[in-house]
């Protein structure tokens, strides 16, 4: 068992309070990624379930064990780092090889498991190199191969693409998730992409401000926000946030922005909503389309659009225009829009649009 | 044409700056090399040039006579031997004990901001002011005139420098290297021993380099706590103070001995130059 | 997937396992110890005992060490040589820091733009810092001694009329001598420091103030000065607290002559100390010695470290 346990868990410099009191749990074999923007605390979490920082209070537990007072090298943790951290004094295979070494394994064992980790990650032929001889993403493979020689019971990523070009950061994070099917143990990952998050996480643990904001599966987070934060911080381009008042009385219910009134399908449940209250209609650029038939679907608000800026990507072209003197944005196919000025009907799709309250900014 | 003539002669003064600027230099640098040139030139000179006029610069026949003299009979061969036995020693240590202080500083900050400054303070305290008490001390402990005395001054006096040099390098070399070992299974000491130190052996060199010059060109410590025994090769020349004897040739040939050595090494790091005078305040 | 287990890798090896907390505490203190216990031993133990040899007769021919009070104060501030030979320290400091940082500002000025050879001429220039002051003195002695040494030579061809100067022994030749050596050897100091300081600035900040229009003076004090302030004081600061230590020189240059001339603070206190011992007279004189550098120290470590900051 290699579950990961944390349970009020604090962690101050000083007056500067960088964690303020995390629950969570990781279940054995589970890929977590703590996400949130710089600052939030996630790579001060995960350096202290390392042993790396010293929690202020609350407790760590690792299979079942609590590590509090465990020296890192006790936890049975790897860990990979931002800067890949490899020894430029060491060789490939040294490098791979040292945990075992310093643990005092036999010659043999470390020999035969530091290659069955560089034939699974491709790398057998750079055993005797050093790391300066080595490009980027061939360094981030052999901290990748440094972490699983070891066979830990948790393995912790630190931001470990942030310093690859984009290119070799798709690779290499396909790879990571590839690594993940294969050799099932928990991963417990740091990053500040929210697109890395996605991808990888079995589970995302957004955070802000050294708090859980809202935690669960990529999807549930995407299309579920508990919060306008999690909201604009998942998904790009961002979520538009439009003002408006709540309409539960008369004939359709709604929201009110400015002038337009944009109706809430029947089916769709608002938890402590009233009427009249203010509100926050999030909607994501996946959720405007081109109108689409001669009446609008179910639970789809038509709108008569002037597309005042496009942004074309090649497979997708984003059209920026104004409702109620609000700008959202739409994601379009590439030919849907050719022009800015164009006038054109755009679907918003009101059953996946979210809705915030504007004083606490939750979802209702 | 207003705008054309100053271009022209913005144009004239910059050819005539680096005019100046070579004259300058030139100025300076035989202002450098001729006194070393003339100790040289007189440490292989015949006694029969001494006073001629004009002064010979390059000698008909020059001569390793002052050479024997100096090292033989104004016993500068012993004083050559225990510096090179108080300077390594001395410098063993200091960067030793520097290199071990300076991590803790580094990466725990052991003590605060307070350890790390009353070091540096020990850097700026009056040689006389530290000397007296400490030769009344050796001289209860029977220190005055041995290696051992001399090599734990210099130890003392050198540490400042060692620690600050090497904090200043172990602050700019990545943590992530150590904690990486840390998590890989090694313990603080061998994260320090295996990973720290192997990567801080330029600085620990450029360290020991400039301990080493400051311990060999030290002459108040070893005037005053060596006499016949542990003399060192900057105090053999007290026997030249008259000048009555006009030992011009083997005082020269002295200086030029012992000032080989530490030109080598220092110009060797000279790269480090900047980081070794400021005590690893300024880079370089 | 790997061979083995995770238990032979794993933590379970069923010893007591240090607490992380208490093996650092232990391990940053221990590294720090062997140094600080060096320092107690050799220079802060002696520093307090001296505090007592300040009260006390402290003489080698006469046993027992009567209290004396401040009478060692008395002597030491009482003695004209004294308050002569610290006047010596500051205005030779003085002029010796001042001359070098001038001048070694404008050798890193003249050579802050690289050009060919410049890596040798700054390896030549930079050798003075690499020898010993008693030698450096003593290679002064050679260049001045007269009749031995060239300079006089070499001046009466240059100025067309018999130079006969007694730069060792007659006033105040003999300051210009010591402040020759201690120029030749420590104006490297500051030139390279300063040097380091002018590289350090973006060239673009200069190639913006020329397109601005800003003329050289005007460059020289809005950009170059305000940037490299922060290296210049602090080679003045360290530089100073070096020279207020002069005594090598004056040892082998002039021996404090003639009479008592070119007595500096150190080469008093050595004079009473070591020659004439009166040990107590002399510690005593080296806690005032002390107290004064100190004092500097702090003005100028203190200004350094807010400059720093900033």
């Amino acid at each position: 068992m290699s579950d990961v346990k944390i349970t009020g868990l604090h962690k101050r410099y000083g007056a500067f309070h960088a964690v303020r009191g995390i629950d969570l749990e990781i279940s054995d074999g589970e890929f977590a990624v703590l996400v949130g923007p710089s600052g939030c605390g996630k790579s001060t979490l995960l350096r202290t379930i390392a042993g790396l920082e010293e929690a202020s209070s609350g407790t760590i537990e690792i299979g079942g064990e609590v590590v509090n007072d465990y020296r890192p090298r006790d936890r049975d943790v790897a860990m990979v780092f931002q800067d890949y951290a490899l020894y430029p004094h060491m060789t490939v295979a040294n490098n791979i090889g040292f945990g075992l070494r310093a643990r005092k394994m036999p010659k043999a064992d470390i020999e035969a498991r530091v290659s069955e980790a560089a034939t699974m990650l491709g790398i057998t032929s750079l055993l005797g190199r050093f790391p300066r001889q080595l490009s980027g993403g061939q360094r981030q493979r052999v901290a990748i191969g440094r972490a699983i020689v070891r066979n830990p019971k948790v393995f912790l990523f630190d931001e470990p693409l942030s310093n690859l070009d984009a290119q070799l950061r798709d690779e290499m994070r396909g790879e990571i998730k590839r690594l993940h099917q294969e050799i099932a143990t928990t991963m417990i990952y740091v990053t500040h992409d929210q697109i890395e998050a996605m991808t990888l996480a079995d589970r995302i643990v957004l955070m802000r401000d050294g708090l859980i904001e809202q935690q669960g599966a990529p999807l549930e987070l995407f299309e579920r926000p508990a919060t306008t934060f999690v909201a604009g911080f998942l998904g790009s381009p961002r979520m538009s946030f439009l003002p408006g008042k709540l309409v539960l009385e008369g004939p359709t219910h709604g929201v009110r922005v400015g002038e337009v009134m944009l109706p809430v399908p029947a089916g769709r449940t608002l938890n402590g909503a009233h009427d009249g209250m203010s509100v926050l209609l999030g909607l994501r650029p996946e959720h405007l389309t081109r109108a689409q038939g001669e009446q609008p679907a179910e639970g789809v608000y038509r709108h008569e659009a002037r597309i005042e800026l496009i942004q074309p990507t090649g497979s997708r072209t984003y059209a920026t225009f104004r409702l109620a003197g609000e700008p959202v944005n739409a994601e379009l196919q590439a030919h849907d829009v050719s022009r800015a000025g164009q006038q054109m009907p755009i679907d918003i799709n009101m059953m996946r649009a979210s809705i915030f309250d504007a004083d606490t900014q939750r979802a209702l | 044409m207003a705008p054309v003539a100053r271009h022209t002669s913005r144009r004239s003064r910059l050819r005539r700056i680096p005019f100046l600027r070579i004259l300058f230099l030139a100025v300076c640098v035989i202002f450098v090399v001729l006194p070393l040139y003339w100790v040289f030139v007189t440490s292989i000179k015949p006694s029969d040039d001494y006073l001629a006029i004009p002064p010979v610069w390059f000698p008909d026949k020059p001569t390793l006579v002052h050479y024997t003299a100096a090292l033989f009979a104004y016993r500068g061969l012993n004083g050559l031997i225990n510096s090179l036995i108080v300077s390594i020693s001395a410098t063993f240590l200091s960067c030793l004990f520097g290199t071990l202080m300076a991590y803790s500083l580094a990466r725990f900050n052991t003590g605060g901001q307070h350890l790390s400054f009353w070091v540096l303070s020990q850097r700026f305290l009056p040689p006389i002011a530290i000397v007296l008490p400490i030769f009344l001390n050796y001289r209860v402990l029977g220190l005055n005139d041995t290696h051992v005395g001399l090599i734990l001054a210099y130890t003392v006096f050198t540490l400042p420098v060692s620690v600050w040099m090497m904090f200043a390098y172990f602050r700019q070399m990545p943590r992530s290297l150590e904690e990486a070992a840390l998590v890989d299974g090694c313990t603080r000491w061998t994260s320090f021993w295996r990973v720290a130190v192997p990567l801080a052996i330029p600085g620990i060199v450029a360290a020991a380099i400039f301990t080493f010059i400051a311990c060999w060109t030290e002459f108040f410590f070893a005037l005053v706590l060596t006499s016949r025994n542990a003399y060192t090769l900057p105090t053999v020349f007290r026997a030249f103070l008259s000048f009555q004897g006009a030992q011009y040739g083997e005082a020269s040939a002295l200086a030029i001995v012992s000032l080989v050595p530490s030109i080598v090494l220092g110009v060797l790091v000279q790269k480090h130059l900047v980081r070794g005078l400021t005590l690893g305040a300024i880079r370089g | 997937m790997m061979t083995g287990a995770a238990a032979d890798v794993g933590p379970k090896d069923g010893r007591q396992r240090p607490s992380a907390r208490t093996s650092d505490t232990w391990f940053k203190w221990l590294l720090v110890a062997p140094a600080a216990v060096l320092i107690l031993a050799i220079s802060i133990y002696p520093l307090l005992f001296s505090i007592w040899v300040l009260f006390v007769n402290y003489d080698f021919q006469i046993p027992g060490h009567a209290f004396v009070g401040l009478k060692n104060f008395k002597q030491v501030i009482f003695d004209p040589v004294a308050v002569y030979s610290l006047w010596v320290t500051v205005a030779l400091s003085t002029i010796n820091v001042v001359v070098e940082f001038l001048l070694g500002l404008a050798i890193a000025m003249a050579m802050a733009n690289t050009f060919r050879g410049r890596g040798v001429l700054i390896s030549v220039l930079i050798v003075p810092l690499f020898i010993s002051p008693i030698i450096v003195g003593q290679v002064w002695v050679l260049m001045l001694h007269s009749p031995f040494g060239p300079t006089n030579y070499l001046l009466s061809q240059l100025l067309g009329y018999e130079v006969t100067i007694k730069w060792l022994t007659g006033f105040p030749w003999n300051f210009v001598a010591l402040i020759l050596a201690d120029v030749w050897q420590w104006t490297p100091f500051m030139f390279v420091i300063l040097l380091a300081g002018l590289t350090s600035i973006p060239p673009h900040v200069y190639e913006a103030a020329e397109l601005d229009g800003v003329g050289p003076w005007q460059t020289f004090w809005y950009i170059t000065v305000p940037y490299i302030a922060p290296m210049m004081l602090l080679a003045v600061t360290f530089r100073l607290l070096d020279a207020i230590r002069l005594f090598d020189t004056i040892f082998i240059m002039t021996g404090g002559g003639p009479g008592t001339s070119t007595y500096s603070a150190s080469y008093y206190l050595y004079t009473i100390g070591f020659t004439q011992f009166h040990l107590s007279r002399a510690t005593a004189g080296a806690w005032i010695f002390m107290i004064l550098t100190l004092l500097v120290v702090f003005l100028l470590v203190r200004r350094l470290l807010t400059m720093e900051s900033k």
